[in-house]
């Protein structure tokens, strides 16, 4: 039961990751690679500003923010540099990886006795729960923390897909999403292309970030390699996301994303727990990813084999 | 209103592939007044139109649009005087969209967005009722997503979302070419309509002789990036189809001759 918690914990606190890569992988059809760094770089912001004693909401905000400022580079590089779409977020991935390692002043920055949002968490439960260790849900007997950290992620998460459903539909938000469906009209219409693809990717960013300052602050360490791989993961996720709902419309693909963050994590948990290499995850994720992306294609051409004259 | 003045534009200057695609372009537009733009193939009919619309900047001269120098414009800065419809009916609006959704973001062309609604009952009600005069039904259908529409049917909804706020400048770029013959008519129907009803002021490029005679009070004939033909007033109001044909003949002959030769017979016989 403790290791269902805890994966889906984990899996909640990537579904942030996992919003913020259908922004800019779906939303906008951009393969952006920043996000290997810009996890790492939420995670090592936040990590050192709780070393500092800094209140935990501001340094998990501040890690929100380095994400964000780390995006926008990747927009400012691809739009106004003309720099390749992808070689752009390998270019601020590759800095960051030395600025993460001069934020933290080391490779790894523990957490273990510092205030943080997951101590926040249990000191909450264990103030509301009068000082017990243990519940009980359906007979079995939950440790307050795994359930605490889990509610805060829950909590969390659906604030931040709460808030992301809110700005898509917003002028800013609907202009946003134009941007990627058909960027020649929204043009038209007065709307400055790349103006919008920088902050979509500064967003999509920040999230990335955040998810990387929860980890840090679940785990209760920062490394500087945790965030590689991180894109593929993010690309996993949304794939069975968009899986499961079934449709187009955006407020299902976020909450798709998000069902599909925790599936995946609890099924690598599970996998784990039957003996699977950890040192083969990433290659089985990007395999997964890869059949994910080619099946649909595949399945559809064995389906008809003549192609149908197109209706419009 | 519209004042063109000796636009230049080369594409790929230096290379094999240059393309001298307007070569000294002057234009003046009365403020409502309908102009069609013919010309053969690659004259710079579209190039012309996309210069005004800011798709790139031109080389040399000056575009003044609204007593407003925006020669040096981008693109969608310009988009808050000027209203497009493109030849592709796929391009005017975002398909995963909703009808009512892509007419939202057309209500607020070139105006700051922030973090507003995109929707509320009130400007849904009034795109139910601007839709509903398009008479295709499509009032009842505003939270489709606008790709499941027809080539026609989804150049109607650009139309009306080119003209939602009134522009000072509408730009047609042949924009009935795509589309087959029964929804063509239906457009140009509605481009009519619009037309008059706003007074708009209008550069529309087409193909069809039968539009340009039909439509616009202005007719200029293009030919390699120059403006050849300009009938307005008297000789407007005589032109046939068979007349605009005619002098498309005369292009073609003088082609076939050297360039040099032609100047020079031309100067001479004519």
């Amino acid at each position: 039961m403790s290791l269902l918690i805890g994966a889906s914990t984990i899996g909640l606190i990537l579904a942030l990751l996992a919003l913020g890569v259908y922004l800019s992988f779906r939303i906008f059809n951009f393969p952006d690679i920043t996000v290997d760094g810009s996890l790492t770089f939420g995670a090592s912001v936040t990590a050192i500003l709780l070393v500092r004693h800094v209140p935990p909401v501001l340094a998990t905000l501040a890690g929100f923010g380095a994400g964000f400022l780390a995006g926008a580079l990747t927009g400012i590089l691809h739009t106004k540099f003309k720099i390749h779409g992808l070689l752009s977020g390998i270019l601020v991935m590759t800095a960051l990886y030395s600025v993460n390692l001069h934020v933290m002043g080391k490779s790894n920055l523990p957490l273990l006795n510092e205030k943080t949002l997951a101590t926040a968490a249990e000191h909450l439960a264990m103030r509301l729960r009068g000082g017990e260790q243990d519940v009980g849900i359906l007979g079995w007997s939950v440790g307050l923390r795994d359930l605490s950290m889990l509610l805060g992620a829950v909590g969390l998460v659906g604030a931040v897909g709460g808030i992301l459903y809110a700005f898509f539909c917003t002028d800013l938000g609907t202009a946003m999403r134009a941007t990627g469906d058909n960027p020649q009209m929204i043009r038209a219409l007065g709307v400055s292309v790349d103006f919008i693809l920088i902050l979509g990717l500064a967003l999509s960013n920040g999230l990335v970030a955040l998810a990387g300052s929860l980890l840090a602050q679940y785990q209760g360490f920062a490394d500087v390699q945790m965030g590689i791989g991180m894109v593929v993961w993010g690309l996993a996720s949304v794939i069975i996301g968009e899986a499961l709902v079934g449709t187009q419309r955006f407020g299902f693909l976020i909450t798709g994303a998000v069902m599909g963050s925790v599936l995946f994590r609890l099924l690598v948990a599970i996998a784990l727990r039957w003996g699977l290499n950890p040192n083969d995850l990433k290659l089985i994720t990007a395999v997964f990813v890869f059949v994910a992306l080619v099946a649909p294609n595949l399945v559809r051409r064995l389906r008809s084999p003549v192609p149908k004259p197109n209706p419009a | 209103m519209l004042d063109l003045d000796q636009i230049l534009k080369t594409f790929n200057p230096g290379t094999p592939n240059e393309v001298r695609a307007l070569r000294g372009v002057s234009l003046r537009l009365e403020r409502g007044s309908f102009l069609i733009i013919i010309g053969t193939n690659g004259s710079g009919k579209s190039t012309l139109l996309n210069a005004v619309a800011g798709t790139f900047l031109v080389d040399t001269g000056r575009i003044t649009l609204a007593g407003q120098d925006i020669t040096r414009w981008s693109e969608h800065q310009r988009a808050r005087l000027v209203g497009r419809v493109f030849q592709n009916p796929f391009s005017g609006t975002a398909p995963t969209m909703s009808i009512a959704e892509n007419l939202a973001m057309a209500a607020l062309r070139g105006r700051p967005r922030g973090f507003g609604w995109a929707l509320n009952a009130r400007l849904k009600g009034e795109i139910r009722d601007r839709i509903r005069t398009l008479n295709m039904g499509l009032e009842d259908r505003v939270d489709n997503a606008i790709g499941s529409l027809s080539g026609g049917q989804r150049q109607a909804l650009t139309l009306l979302m080119a003209t939602w706020l009134k522009p000072e400048l509408l730009l047609l770029d042949e924009h009935t070419a795509a589309l087959d013959p029964k929804s063509a008519d239906q457009v140009i129907r509605l481009t009519h309509e619009i037309i008059q009803k706003d007074r708009l002021t209008t550069l529309m490029v087409t193909h069809s002789m039968q539009q340009a005679v039909n439509l616009g009070d202005r007719i200029v004939m293009m030919h390699r990036g120059q403006v050849l033909h300009d009938l307005q007033g008297a000789e407007r109001a005589r032109v046939r189809p068979e007349d605009l044909l005619a002098r498309f003949d005369q292009v073609r002959r003088r082609e076939q001759l050297d360039p040099a030769v032609a100047e020079l017979l031309q100067r001479s016989y004519v």
